[in-house]
Parts: C-alpha cells; sequence; structure tokens
C-alpha cells in the first residue's frame, strides 16, 4: 500500500502548519500572548475637492490604554493615505510594505500612485494571508482619475463609498455620518464632519478615546493634522507636585533574609604542586 | 598576445592577470557617448550627451539621467539596456534598505550594493558583465558625495570625473578647471562647458542631459528649458 501523503512544495501565502499545536496548546490551557489591538474609530469622507481622513490616537492591550496618541493615519504615497484599525502591528507593516512598492512603482513608471493601485496591493495580501493579517484600512486620496475611498478587510474584500467608518468605534460614528452627511461639503464643514464622527467614537466607544487626528488630501496637496482636536486634556496636573515622607506607609511585617556569606578562600600552601 | 585565447571566457583569468571580458566591456563604455559628474562645494551635478540616433526619435522619451532615491541620481555611459536594469535593482535595494532600517540609504551603500550586482556578473556562468560604467551622484549627512562604478565591480569616489568616447579630454578639462570650493552654479557651467570642447555640431537643451542635487537634498533632472538657460550664461 502506498504512502497517500505527498510533499508538497512550499508555496505563498499563510502556512497553517502550526494550527493543529496551538488548538492542542489551548485545549491544555496554553494561551497565546494577548496582541495590541488599535480598537478604534477611523473614519473617511469624500468632499467637493478631495478626501478627508479622520481617526482617534488611542491604542488597547486588552482592557489597558498601552499608547495615549498613536499614529493611525499611515502616510503610503504622497496623495494616498490609510487609516488603519485591528492589530496595530499588521495595519503598520502592511502600509509600510505597499508604500515601499508604490514608490518603487512610480520610480519605474514616472507617473503619480493611483489609489486603485494601492487599494489592489494591499487586499491581494491581505487575502493572500486569509484573514490572518488582522488589518482593517480606510484608504482614501485624490489621483488623476479623481477623488477616492476605499475600506478594505481583513479578509481582503473591499467597498468604494462616499463615507466611511471602521473599527469598533464604527457605529458611533458611522450615526454621525448617517444624518449628517451631504454630497458637495466644503473642506470646513468636511473638517467639522469627520471631527464629529471621531468624537462620537471616542465618547461613546471603550476601544477609542483621545486625540483626533485628521488628513486632508486635494489635488496636489495634503494636509497631515496631526491632533487637530484635542478633546480629553489632563485635566488636574498638581503644580507642587506630590511628596511620600518616610513613616506614611504602615510596616504590617517585617522578614529579615541574610545573603549567604562569601566564602573565603585559604591559600592551601603549594597545594597543587607535587 | 596569448591573452586573445581567453578572452571569450569570462570566469578565466588570462595570463598576463587579467579578465579580457571585463576590459573588452570597458572599451564598450569607452565607445559610449560622454558623461561627466562634478561634485560642488554645497552640491552635486552629473551630465550627459544626449545624441539620438535620427532626428525622428522622440527625444522627450529617453531620459539617461534616472534618480534611485529622493536624493541620489545618476547616469551612465556604455549600453542603455544594461543601465535599465541596474537601475531597476538599485531602486530596489534602497526600498529594501529603507523598509529594514527605516534610514534612507547612505550614498556610500547604494553604491556598494550597486557593485556588488556588478561583480557578480563578473563571476557567475553564462552571463556577461555589465557594458556600462555608472556615475552616482548624491547627498546625505556625509555632504555630496560623486561615485564611479566600473563594469568589474571596482567604485572610486571622485570630485570630478568623466567616461565615455572624449574622456581623455573631458578629464584634462575638468582638471584644469576644477576648484574645491566651487558653487554648485558654477559646477553646472563647467560641465556645460566640458561636455561643448568634445560635441559635435550645436549644443542646446534637446541635446544634453543635467541632473542636479544641492543642500535640498532633492536630485532633479533640468529641463531642456533650464538648460538653455545655463547655456545662454556660458555664451
Amino acid at each position: 500500500m502506498s504512502k497517500a501523503v505527498v510533499d508538497l512544495p512550499p508555496k505563498g501565502g499563510f502556512s497553517f502548519d502550526l494550527c493543529r499545536r496551538n488548538e492542542m496548546l489551548i485545549s491544555k490551557g496554553v494561551h497565546p500572548p494577548s496582541f495590541r489591538k488599535t480598537g478604534t474609530t477611523i473614519v473617511g469622507l469624500v468632499f467637493k475637492d478631495g478626501v478627508i481622513l479622520g481617526a482617534d490616537t488611542r491604542a488597547t492591550e486588552g482592557p489597558i490604554v498601552c499608547d495615549k496618541n498613536c499614529e493611525k493615519i499611515h502616510y503610503i504615497a504622497p496623495n494616498i493615505y490609510c487609516c488603519g484599525a485591528g492589530t496595530a502591528a499588521d495595519t503598520e507593516a502592511v502600509t509600510d510594505m505597499v508604500s515601499s512598492q508604490l514608490q518603487l512603482h512610480r520610480y519605474h513608471t514616472g507617473r503619480e500612485s493611483r489609489v486603485i493601485t494601492a487599494l489592489t496591493l494591499l487586499k491581494s495580501h491581505l487575502f493572500s494571508y486569509q484573514g490572518y493579517v488582522s488589518a482593517a484600512l480606510v484608504l482614501g486620496g485624490v489621483d488623476i482619475t479623481g477623488p477616492h475611498l476605499h475600506t478594505i478587510y481583513p479578509h481582503g474584500s473591499t467597498d468604494t463609498l462616499p463615507f466611511a467608518t471602521m473599527g469598533s468605534g464604527s457605529l458611533a460614528a458611522m450615526a454621525v455620518f448617517e444624518s449628517k452627511f451631504r454630497e458637495g461639503l466644503t473642506r470646513e464643514e468636511g473638517i467639522e464632519l469627520v471631527c464629529e464622527a471621531i468624537c462620537s467614537g471616542i465618547f461613546n466607544d471603550l476601544g477609542s478615546g483621545s486625540n483626533v487626528d485628521v488628513c486632508v488630501i486635494t489635488k496636489g496637496h495634503k494636509e497631515y493634522l496631526r491632533n487637530h482636536q484635542m478633546p480629553n486634556p489632563r485635566t488636574y496636573v498638581s503644580s507642587k507636585g506630590y511628596t511620600f515622607p518616610k513613616g506614611l506607609t504602615e510596616v504590617l511585617t517585617t522578614k529579615i533574609t541574610p545573603l549567604k556569606e562569601k566564602v573565603e578562600v585559604i591559600e592551601g600552601n603549594d597545594a597543587m604542586e607535587e | 598576445m596569448g591573452d586573445s585565447q581567453y578572452s571569450f571566457s569570462l570566469t578565466t583569468f588570462s595570463p598576463s592577470g587579467k579578465l579580457v571580458q571585463i576590459e573588452y566591456a570597458l572599451m564598450a563604455v569607452g565607445s559610449g557617448q560622454t558623461s561627466l559628474g562634478i561634485k560642488a562645494a554645497n552640491g552635486v551635478v552629473i551630465a550627459t550627451e544626449k545624441k539620438l540616433p535620427s532626428i525622428l526619435v522622440d527625444e522627450a522619451s529617453v531620459q539617461k539621467i534616472q534618480p534611485l532615491t529622493t536624493n541620489i541620481g545618476v547616469v551612465y555611459s556604455g549600453m542603455g539596456p544594461d543601465f535599465r536594469v541596474l537601475v531597476r535593482k538599485s531602486r530596489k535595494q534602497a526600498q529594501q534598505y529603507f523598509r529594514l532600517y527605516k534610514e534612507q540609504i547612505p550614498v556610500t551603500q547604494l553604491v556598494r550594493e550597486t557593485a556588488a550586482v556588478m561583480q557578480e556578473f563578473t563571476q557567475s556562468g553564462g552571463v556577461r558583465p555589465f557594458g556600462v560604467s555608472l556615475l552616482v551622484a548624491g547627498f546625505d549627512d556625509d555632504g555630496p558625495q560623486l561615485y564611479q562604478v566600473d563594469p568589474s565591480g571596482s567604485y572610486f569616489s571622485w570630485k570630478a570625473s568623466a567616461m565615455g568616447k572624449n574622456v581623455s579630454n573631458a578629464k584634462t578639462f575638468l582638471e584644469k578647471r576644477y576648484t574645491d570650493d566651487m558653487e554648485l552654479d558654477d559646477a553646472v557651467h563647467t560641465a556645460i562647458l566640458t561636455l561643448k570642447e568634445g560635441f559635435e555640431g550645436q549644443i542646446s537643451g534637446k541635446n544634453i542631459e543635467i541632473g542636479i542635487i544641492g543642500t535640498d537634498r532633492n536630485f532633479r533632472v533640468l529641463t531642456p528649458a533650464e538648460i538653455d538657460d545655463y547655456l545662454a550664461e556660458v555664451e
């Protein structure tokens, strides 16, 4: 009887070899380490002259806020930016990779990058990793064919929309957009609406918080407004500082462990000499 | 000379200790169009002749000076297609360096990696050396730099250099004209005068190409109109 197992050459994409082992470990009670998620509110909208992207700035590790002012709007090309929700490492790595690929493409073609190119590069990468690269993105930019706004889901599907929200605060932000969005907003109106949507996520979703970042992209020009709004300042900071005088802490028990004494080596008289 | 018996195989040394294929590659460079580079105190300029085989060729589509990164540019003498391949490889290497170290690649590093590629092709089977010499101009934290890379893979840093058809006349001219405290604009004028020395026919913004990089660290190729302005200043 011949062996039915054939050794296949390693193909690209995700290797599922260790999945069975991981499941076995979990069943034995060994949990994988938790990763830093962005637990986010990210939004984008198309206005009269281009695209506006917005994001909050809180990064969470489970229930702990690990970064109070992180940057979620990533550079892809001079005319294309991308907001990232999901696992922070995944969004950083995937946007850096596509940004580098687009730079090479720009050198070879001598042309400005198109949003659809960034979209296709991102979605093919995410699809080949079958959703294991946990990056949910809002991609926006203005190129020769006009302003574009897309959302990309971790499994690789995309939507093209006039306004979009992603992340844990997406429902809060979408509520604002659905009631107040209209075609042909001006720059000021667009920025105000984006800020309102992000603030809605900041105040109503635990995974989002701190400040509002905004990025305005128009034909031939972009403005990255880092910390455009800071609705969560640290309200009370003691100017005198804090002192903790000795004796303030109550001593409950005392236990003294003497350190081992150093072993003295007594020089033996020519101990080694025969 | 016994050398000619060893001239067909790249990977065989001749009795005189030369790799004859590389010598021949240098001859291919020597019969290419003149190109030169000058390092000024506050920048670098590289220039080349752009003689097209016929007036019917669309000269706007030919670009001999290419950017490798935002702050490094390159020009060549020799075989155009070989140059294209090297430019592509160098650009990719610069991007990979940036992805790995999140730092713009220093000029010396990029030159070293490009030279390593050129050397590979002198020691592998079934390939031939690149028939180009490159002049790499860049501006990084170490200031303005100009490097020449040969088909053998050796590279040198120059204050001013020339390659191609008119190399000996051009180098003599540069030796006389070069000063350490030259400014970028003077360097451009000197470059134009050097090209003019061996130029057949009427020199204009359409049949030479000039690339410059200054303290702004932005490499760019001058437009034909800008070259014509410089030419007018030189007259």
